[in-house]
């Protein structure tokens, strides 16, 4: 018997194990990042050619141009003393000279490999016609502006709706087949109407109807003097918003984790569980919550890949001083640098959604060390 | 400390199914001793793991009838309430190792995260420290390398996951383990090794072991009883050197006929038909209809007598002149 | 064929499917009825006319049934056409080609409620010279208040209610006030019988004088009027085939051509299905709501490159990874062995086995599936993006909100095209879910 046993011993090969947990997850989320990083680009990329295909990029950039050179020109003084006749000629050549200089007289696909570092760089001059609230009509400074409304809310909404679905799906897998189990069930189609769709009729009722709660917009105006007051106001004109993007998704999110849970569940180990005399809390959060996180966490990137596309909607809806709603006014303007901006942003937004779901996958489910497959399904 | 552990009486446990109620555990009784190794053998679908999972009150949703009386060391523990069982009884009186242990695991979290479990739960009193000395020891006697404690279950092999399984079961240091199948997943070897390794245990601690198996042959390395099952109830047990000369039901005769043995030439025999279905067992003797030694009475259903040598069968053939088994 | 009797068997055990098919019945029904009662041209025609095609009907009104459930009844919108009802004009030779043309408009008016306008509208006909009408007003308490004298043109409207002198003879009164005040309590309506009486005379032979009076309500049609009077219900009416059609055809579309591409993918494997891999992990960063908005401004914003963006974009998002993995895990299994082993071509072996494999996920996919897309056009309508030409629910909201319909209390608006969005949406979803559980052997039951 002995020497089975020490036989066995040497035949397991000499694993070499990387260092630990923390060197796992930050070669995953190296990988991961530059390959979304990548993905991104790709993307932008596209975006700016559907843009241009229009000519609209090059527009755009041609007018950026022009505002420089219209800026210099009214700081030279030798050009303050010229003719009309010869500022022009003055300014066509400076044109002609700095195309040159950024190759923008070349063929299109170099010139679109401008357009794509400008693009991810958001370097994309300034605004046809809108401004930033502080006046400022850098297309950079607008967006920039206008992210942290957007993130505030985005953030709000998915973290409330991701713990109260687990929380409700954890609840129901306990009481599978009562009738709360049921209703929820029954009530999971809600799901296919998006975010802003709800947003109307919770402005409806307790808006329009109630009065309870604002129409719109992140702060009262005229705004509460104190720092407190301001933050009051703001959870206050939080509330609807959020809440229609918590009731567009968690009957469909609560009904696909309680059935995940459920059927995870009925896994052997669970049973082994029970066995060794474990709570039912302590068997729920370890036997089937951990075991199943991966799966939820997979399935909430599509959610949220759905809230984002209605993020747009959303903000107009409830005149929220967002990316969105930049979105919409820079659509009914027509202006271009700054609709260009938001998909930008909306690019770089999703791939970072998408790669802290990667990494919260890599984090809780231990298989994906060895590469068995952590590409999310 | 008397000598019986464990005693089971008109034990019953029944599913309900869309196609009718399953009848898988059917009035089962016997008594083990301390110390000793009951194997438990029979074809699949005969009730072996609902026989222990009914021991343990692993109860699926769809039940339907639970009721019996199972008395370890003294006590009815059928009487006492969830919260009590799952404190008192599970695993720290009565462990089991399921069939197919490479499941029973917790994908992830780590062995030993799984091994220290138990014993953290059931003694609140017990330091980590100490806990993990104990599963360390665990280890060791299951013939484990201890680096392999803080891998993930599917870095290990099926024979290793077994094992390590095994001494979750131990680990807590219980009086009763009912081991299903430990072996049928494992080749040749590792399946030595394993029996071995109970055998120390046996030696060493004086666990007593519940056996499932359909393997007669490696059971009765580890045996001193044997108990059969057929349709879900138990047609005979007695003590394991009777039973490879002299057993007494006709099904048993024909199990022990089909296993080829080493020494002798042997014409193998099989035993032809199906069991029935537990879903409506035929109302007298369920194995009537395959038995050569068939007569009138059997359409009766059998009651289980004593024989000599501790040994209680279930059959027409045996019942003259002998009281029906008294069940409680 | 049994197949689908087994399946609508199944679909019995789940109410909520049963009541999704309903919904959908409903909506097929509904568009049947859209399509051939106003065929696409006159849709075009009513949703985009121009003022002239929304002439008779009210601004802002609600649908005409909300009397039901008003306590003072509000007028609905009254139209009386000589050219309808000829009886209601007597001619009278008056020799030498005069003729007196005499036109009554006779109602009975019942409402509590005031009228929102009232016109005129005259079509005449005749060579030089131009017909005359004098018109005036009788209450049913028998007073008589005179309106206007008009010289007729080809086309002329006399807009009552902007007439500035009549409120001189009415106390100060609008004239939709104050044609149908009670003279002890101005703020209440004097029900009963009116009449417009209009003394017409024609100068030629073959001279003719057609009037038409219109009484606009406060309510109007069964769904209510927007704020340039178009008809709500005939855009309510031709949503559901535009929703319906987008939704099918998008989500079928995308579906099958998702699975082949998987398929394919799969069976052929090596870069093939690398590059499918890499492809939809740049489809899946790609927001798609913004670069539809950047082709719909750019471009075009016809429905159909809408969709067909919206499908390619699909064909690679999410779904081909799942349909991926389901013809991986089959692609191993021992009867695909066989099939290669006996010779059986790869299109063969794709089609006749792998794919029907497949089905099952595919049916329930589709199904769930068409509300994203039948929302994605409305939040296209809704963003200004919608196509051009089509009434559709979308851009009834679209309408909505940029006349602040919720902040005036127009809710009638919003929620028309809201409730039928919603109930299209659930409809298809309910029924999708029911086919997913049973559908899929492991949700069997949950």
């Amino acid at each position: 018997m002995l020497s089975i046993d020490t036989a066995q011993k040497r035949a397991v090969p000499t694993q070499r194990r990387t260092s630990g947990n923390l060197g796992r997850i930050a070669k995953y989320t190296f990988v991961r990042g530059s390959t979304i990083l990548i993905t991104v680009v790709i993307g932008v990329y596209l975006a700016i050619l559907i843009a241009n295909m229009g000519g609209y990029v090059d527009e755009m950039r041609i007018g950026q141009l022009k505002e420089q050179i219209a800026l210099e020109m009214m700081n030279n003084e030798e050009v303050r003393l010229m003719t009309m006749q010869e500022r022009k000629e003055y300014e066509a050549n400076v044109l002609e000279v700095r195309k040159k200089q950024l190759g923008l007289d070349r063929h299109f696909i170099v010139r679109s490999f401008e357009y794509l570092w400008s693009g991810l760089t958001l370097d994309l001059g300034t605004a046809d016609y809108l401004l930033s609230d502080s006046g400022s009509r850098w297309v950079r400074n607008i967006l920039g502006e206008r992210l942290a409304p957007t993130l505030l809310l985005m953030a709000t909404g998915q973290l409330l709706l991701f713990f109260s679905a687990v929380f409700v799906a954890l609840f129901l897998s306990r009481r599978y087949g009562s009738p709360l189990d049921k209703l929820v069930v029954a009530m999971a189609p809600t799901s296919a109407a998006p975010a802003w769709f709800y947003g109307i009729f919770l402005i409806m009722v307790f808006a329009a109807v109630l009065g309870w709660l604002p129409f719109g917009g992140m702060m009262d105006a005229p705004p509460p003097p104190s720092v407190w007051g301001k933050l009051l106001s703001v959870l206050k004109h939080l509330i609807l918003p959020a809440g229609a993007i918590v009731i567009s998704s968690i009957f469909l999110s609560s009904y696909y984790w309680r059935t995940f849970f459920l059927i995870y569940s009925s896994e052997d180990y669970v049973d082994m569980a029970k066995a060794k005399g474990l709570s039912d809390r302590a068997i729920e959060r370890r036997y089937v919550l951990r075991p199943t996180l991966p799966t939820i966490v997979t399935s909430f990137a599509m959610t949220l890949i759905g809230l984002w596309t209605g993020a747009i909607v959303l903000e107009t809806v409830f005149n929220w001083p967002g990316i969105g709603r930049l979105t919409q006014a820079a659509i009914n303007m027509f202006d271009t640098p700054v609709i260009v901006g938001t998909t930008v942003i909306y690019a770089y937004l999703l791939g970072l959604t998408l790669f802290l779901l990667d990494i919260i996958y890599a984090l809780v489910d231990p298989r994906v060390k060895l590469g068995g497959g952590g590409n999310g399904s | 400390m008397s000598k019986t552990l464990l005693e089971v009486n008109n034990l019953k446990l029944y599913f309900r199914t869309s196609k009718g109620p399953v009848q898988a555990v059917d009035d089962v009784s016997f008594k083990l001793d301390r110390g000793k190794t009951l194997a438990v053998v029979g074809e699949s679908g005969c009730g072996k793991t609902s026989l222990s999972k009914a021991i343990l009150r692993l109860l699926p949703r769809n039940i339907m009838e639970y009721s019996g009386e199972v008395i370890l060391d003294g006590e009815d523990i059928m009487k006492y309430g969830e919260d009590v069982f799952r404190r008192e009884i599970r695993w720290k009186k009565i462990a089991m190792v399921p069939q197919a242990a490479m499941n029973s695991l917790n994908p992830v979290l780590k062995i030993v995260d799984q091994i220290i479990e138990p014993l953290l739960v059931h003694d609140r009193d017990l330091t980590k420290d100490k806990a993990l000395e104990r599963v360390k020891e665990m280890f060791r006697i299951v013939g484990l390398p201890e680096d392999f404690l803080y891998r993930y279950p599917f870095e290990l092999s099926g024979g290793m996951r077994q094992r390590a399984t095994i001494a979750m079961a131990l680990v807590t240091n219980p009086e009763l383990v009912i081991l299903d199948e430990p072996s049928s997943a494992l080749d040749l070897l590792t399946q030595a090794n394993l029996m071995n390794v109970l055998k120390r245990i046996k030696h060493e601690f004086g666990t007593t072991f519940i056996l499932i198996t359909h393997d007669i042959g490696t059971a009765s390395e580890l045996a001193d009883e044997i108990a059969v099952m057929y349709a879900g109830e138990m047609v005979e047990k007695c003590h394991a050197e009777y039973f490879y000369t002299d057993a007494r039901h006709p099904y048993s005769r024909k199990l022990m006929s089909s296993v080829p043995t080493l020494r002798e030439d042997k014409e193998l025999v099989f035993i032809p038909g199906q069991p029935p279905s537990l879903i409506s067992p035929p109302t007298g003797c369920r194995f009537a209809e395959r038995c050569e030694q068939r007569f009138a009475k059997c359409s009766e259903h059998p009651p289980t007598v004593d024989l000599e040598h501790d040994q209680q069968v279930q059959c027409w053939l045996y019942t003259d002149g002998r009281e029906a088994k008294k069940h409680a | 064929m049994r197949a689908i009797r087994n399946l609508f068997n199944q679909i019995k055990n789940y109410p909520t499917a049963i009541v999704g098919l309903i919904i959908i019945a409903f909506m097929v029904v509904l568009s049947i009825y859209a399509v051939i009662k106003i065929p696409y041209r006159e849709a075009v025609r009513l949703w985009k006319g121009g003022e002239n095609v929304w002439i008779e009907n009210p601004r802002n009104a609600r649908p005409a049934w909300f009397n039901l459930f008003y306590k003072e009844k509000q007028p609905v919108t009254m139209v009386i056409k000589t050219a309808e009802n000829p009886e209601l004009k007597t001619v009278t030779d008056l020799g030498n080609g005069i003729a007196a043309q005499d036109i009554v408009f006779e109602f009975d008016y019942q409402y509590d409620g005031f009228p929102t306008e009232l016109s005129l509208f005259f079509t005449t006909k005749f060579q030089t010279a131009r017909p005359n009408v004098e018109i005036k007003w009788i209450t049913p308490d028998g007073r008589e208040i005179p309106m206007q004298s008009l010289t007729l043109r080809a086309q002329e409207s006399y807009r009552i209610s902007q007439d500035t002198r009549l409120p001189r003879r009415l106390n100060g009164a609008q004239p939709e006030k104050g044609l149908f005040a009670d003279p002890e309590n101005p703020d209440k309506v004097l029900k009963g019988t009116y009449r417009l009486v209009i003394g017409g005379l024609v100068f030629e032979p073959g001279s003719e004088i057609e009037a038409s009076f219109v009484l606009y309500g406060k309510l109007h049609g069964f769904a209510g009027t927007d704020h340039v009077r178009r008809d709500i219900g005939v855009a309510l009416l031709w949503g559901a085939p535009v929703a319906l059609s987008v939704g099918l055809v998008v989500a079928v579309g995308t579906s099958l051509t998702t699975m082949c591409l998987a398929a394919f993918a799969v069976w052929f494997g090596g870069w093939i299905d690398w590059i499918i891999r890499r492809i939809n992990e740049i489809v899946m960063i790609l927001p798609l709501l913004p670069i539809l908005i950047m082709i719909g401004l750019f471009y075009s914003r016809s429905i159909i490159v809408m969709m067909g963006v919206t499908a390619l974009l699909g064909v690679f998002g999410g779904g081909i990874l799942s349909y991926r993995s389901m013809f991986l895990q089959a692609k191993t299994s021992g009867y695909i062995e066989a099939a290669r082993a006996y010779g059986a071509s790869s299109f063969r072996i794709i089609f006749r086995y792998l794919i029907p494999k497949v089905i099952p996920v595919l049916i329930p996919g589709f199904v769930t599936q068409v509300p994203s897309y039948v929302f994605l056009e409305a939040t296209l309508a809704v963003l200004g993006l919608g196509d051009k030409d089509l009434p559709t629910w979308g851009k009834l909201l679209n309408d909505a909100y940029t006349e602040g319909a919720l902040l005036t209390g127009h809710f009638y608006w919003v929620l028309e095209p809201a409730v039928l969005l919603v109930l299209t949406g659930f409809g298809f979803a309910m029924v999708g879910f029911a086919l997913d559980r049973i559908f899929n052997p492991r949700l069997r039951g949950l």
